[in-house]
């Protein structure tokens, strides 16, 4: 059930459609709203998102592994060679998912309970250690390379979060890719460890209508 | 909690710019970026200096000021390629030491991401970047797919010798990285290694025509064949070899619908000691296929120092249609210095083709001769007794005739197979010269037919 209030900084709507993601950023003001039992409160302000030409936006919807979803929020992360956007995936059935948008490629990633990644190598980064790139773990049977492990900065936000994208953020980052174009990520930091899994796909795989359109490029056949 | 999708609303967002303006640091010049945020750098077309365009402060990485070179494809201009459009946006010249250079462009659609276009100055290739890993099928074999990629280039240090454009990393002149190939007949896939990653790349050969009608570029040069070239004879041949095995397959059936049968007898009849001509007629023999090939021949098993001359003629019962066919039997013997010597057979095997089904009679009229050495007069005439030779009746001369029907126009196929045939070996052979000089480049053993007298001691 979607719950609306007004935003306490400027006074805009802002919708909250899940518990689940109890965190957003104003569209009008891009103060840091959470929610709790006794309202909505303002935690902070999220710097403005820099232009860039992702065809992804947030409300568009498509459809993947059997289920719609809509796009309902978008965090950029960047280190020090780059930058992407994760956008938030919110299915017909309630769960969430994230779409890893970087370098053109996308990864679809669901959370997963980190106590369920029974792997010592991922176990000694979580305790704090560096991965090794080119490490290989074994994850439900399933060889995964570590590719990459950098810290990584929370740059802006917008709309509906399961956490609070604080700017200034600062993650342990760590990419894992295996053979069939499995991924996963492994997101450090001083309280806790979060774990990602996933795959690649393409944008044609999400089926998605309502693609942000770009002067001059016409959109693709699957969306136009 | 069950969130609530909301309904789709249209969502009608004005088009967003897709090009966005900065200044130079170094010189001022107004750079556009074409690719922002996925962009990292971006060398000024002005004066070459790399910038940094991670986050919107625009750093300056390296400067210089130097014009940019031209290129043969100018950045900012688009093309179609395979249904998609794409616009380049940076450009980079590679070299591998010890080996060749060649160019590198990036190509962007917001909605496709990234490609590459690669040219070393003879075709285009259009290469991803993998999100899967080949699999090793042995030292030398990748498997992508159902596809095989034949290794073709060791290991080796590629650098970047010059760079211009926006790239989604930290571009700089003197980058390394280490590149290996392998390739199979229109594609290639490439590792490249550095310090931290390894990245796959497949590439698809383009049609000069692709590239020309999509880029404009010229036309390349068309020799030695690149590794992933392929072979102008392949296609070809290969439709080839299924049309000859077709025909061969279809001459089988032939054979065996027209197909003909095993010797029979015929029949047997004396030759007349005189040297008379006589007449037989042997038969009825039937013929059951719509046409065939009629084999006649004759064995005259005591024949010495003589001949037989036999004239056959094919009557049809029905229609009296007679097919004729001339056939001989001779042979010698004799002594010498040398000792003793025979010449020609006691057979003769004609044929006539193209007989129609039906009940035949065999009409044979057929005559003795006699050959004898030195003497000119005729004995009969001198009232001696005659030395009849094979001829006389203690030797029972005889003939004995067997007729079997043949494939029907079995030499026509295989003229056809040896005109289709001929083509065909000459298509092999200037395949297994492309192939080998395809593979001159490689840095491992040839294989398939360019591997064809390439002897092992050559390692």
């Amino acid at each position: 059930m979607s719950l609306s209030f007004n935003c306490p900084n400027c006074g805009a709507e802002v919708v909250f459609r899940s518990a689940a993601l109890p965190a957003r950023v104003c569209g009008y003001c891009h103060s840091l709203l959470t929610r709790n039992d006794g309202g909505v409160m303002v935690v902070g302000k999220s710097s403005p998102l820099p232009f860039d030409v992702s065809p992804v936006q947030i409300g568009m919807r498509g459809r993947i592994e059997d289920q719609p979803f809509e796009v309902i929020g978008r965090v950029r992360w960047a280190w020090t060679d780059g930058a992407w956007n994760e956008w938030l995936l919110l299915f017909g059935d309630g769960s969430h998912a994230w779409l890893g948008d970087a370098m053109g490629q996308f990864m679809l990633l669901r959370e997963r309970p980190f106590s369920e990644v029974q792997t010592r190598t991922l176990k000694d980064i979580a305790r704090g250690k560096e991965a090794m790139p080119g490490a290989e773990i074994t994850l439900d049977a399933r060889k995964l390379a570590i590719v990459d492990a950098r810290d990584v900065i929370c740059v802006a936000a917008e709309g509906e979060l399961p956490f609070t994208p604080t700017t200034g953020w600062k993650l342990y980052s760590v990419d894992l890719r295996g053979a069939k174009g499995e991924c996963a990520t492994l997101q450090r930091d001083a309280l806790a460890t979060t774990f990602y899994q996933g795959q690649y796909v393409t944008l044609a795989d999400l089926a998605p209508t309502g693609l942000r359109a770009f002067e001059g490029w016409a959109l693709p056949a699957y969306a136009a | 909690m069950q969130p609530e999708m909301q309904p789709v609303a249209d969502i009608q967002l004005p088009a967003a710019p897709a090009v966005k303006a900065l200044a130079c640091p170094a010189c001022g010049g107004s750079v556009e970026l074409r690719a922002a945020g996925y962009s990292v750098s971006v060398v000024c077309q002005y004066c070459s200096s790399i910038l940094d365009v991670a986050d919107p402060q625009v750093k300056l990485i390296a400067q210089y000021n130097q014009a940019a070179e031209a290129l043969e494809i100018p950045l900012g201009s688009r093309g179609t390629l395979r249904g998609v459009e794409w616009e380049a946006i940076g450009y980079m010249q590679r070299s591998a030491y010890g080996g060749g250079a060649w160019d590198e462009y990036l190509l962007f659609n917001p909605y496709h991401g990234y490609r590459w276009l690669i040219t070393d100055g003879r075709g285009w290739s259009l290469g991803e970047q993998l999100t899967v890993t080949p699999l090793r099928d042995d030292y030398e074999t990748l498997r992508l797919g159902n596809q095989t990629y034949q290794r073709f280039y060791e290991d080796s240090t590629a650098r970047v010798d010059y760079v211009l454009g926006e790239f989604y990393w930290r571009v700089a002149v003197g980058e390394e990285v280490v590149g290996a190939d392998w390739a199979r007949p229109g594609a290639m896939l490439s590792r490249e290694k550095n310090a931290h990653e390894v990245s796959w790349t497949r590439s698809v050969l383009l049609t000069h025509k692709e590239m020309a009608d999509a880029f404009g570029v010229r036309k390349g040069a068309s020799w030695p064949p690149m590794p992933h070239q392929p072979s102008p004879n392949a296609a070809w041949l290969g439709m080839g070899f299924k049309i000859f095995a077709g025909m061969f397959l279809l001459l089988a059936v032939l054979i065996l619908a027209f197909g003909g049968t095993s010797w029979t007898s015929a029949g047997r009849f004396p030759v007349a000691p005189d040297g008379s001509e006589r007449t037989v007629t042997l038969g009825p023999i039937h013929f059951g296929h719509l046409y065939q090939r009629v084999e006649i021949r004759a064995d005259v098993p005591t024949l010495e120092n003589g001949w037989v001359d036999l004239d056959y003629s094919l009557v049809d019962r029905r229609t009296q249609q007679v097919y004729e066919a001339y056939g001989a039997a001779e042979r010698y013997s004799g002594s010498d210095s040398d000792g003793p010597w025979t010449e020609g057979s006691r057979g003769s095997s004609v044929s006539v083709a193209s007989v129609p089904a039906g009940d035949y009679d065999l009409v044979v009229d057929y005559k003795g001769n006699r050959w004898s050495s030195g003497s000119l007069y005729s004995p009969r005439y001198v009232g001696m007794p005659e030395d009849l030779g094979w001829m006389t009746p203690v030797n029972k001369p005889e003939v004995v005739v067997e007729v079997r029907t043949g494939a029907l126009f079995l030499s026509s196929f295989w003229i056809a197979l040896i005109l289709l045939g001929l083509p065909l070996l000459i298509g092999l052979i200037r395949h297994i010269q492309f192939d080998k000089a395809r593979q001159a480049e490689s840095d491992f053993a040839p294989t398939g037919f360019a591997a064809l007298g390439a002897s092992e001691d050559d390692e």
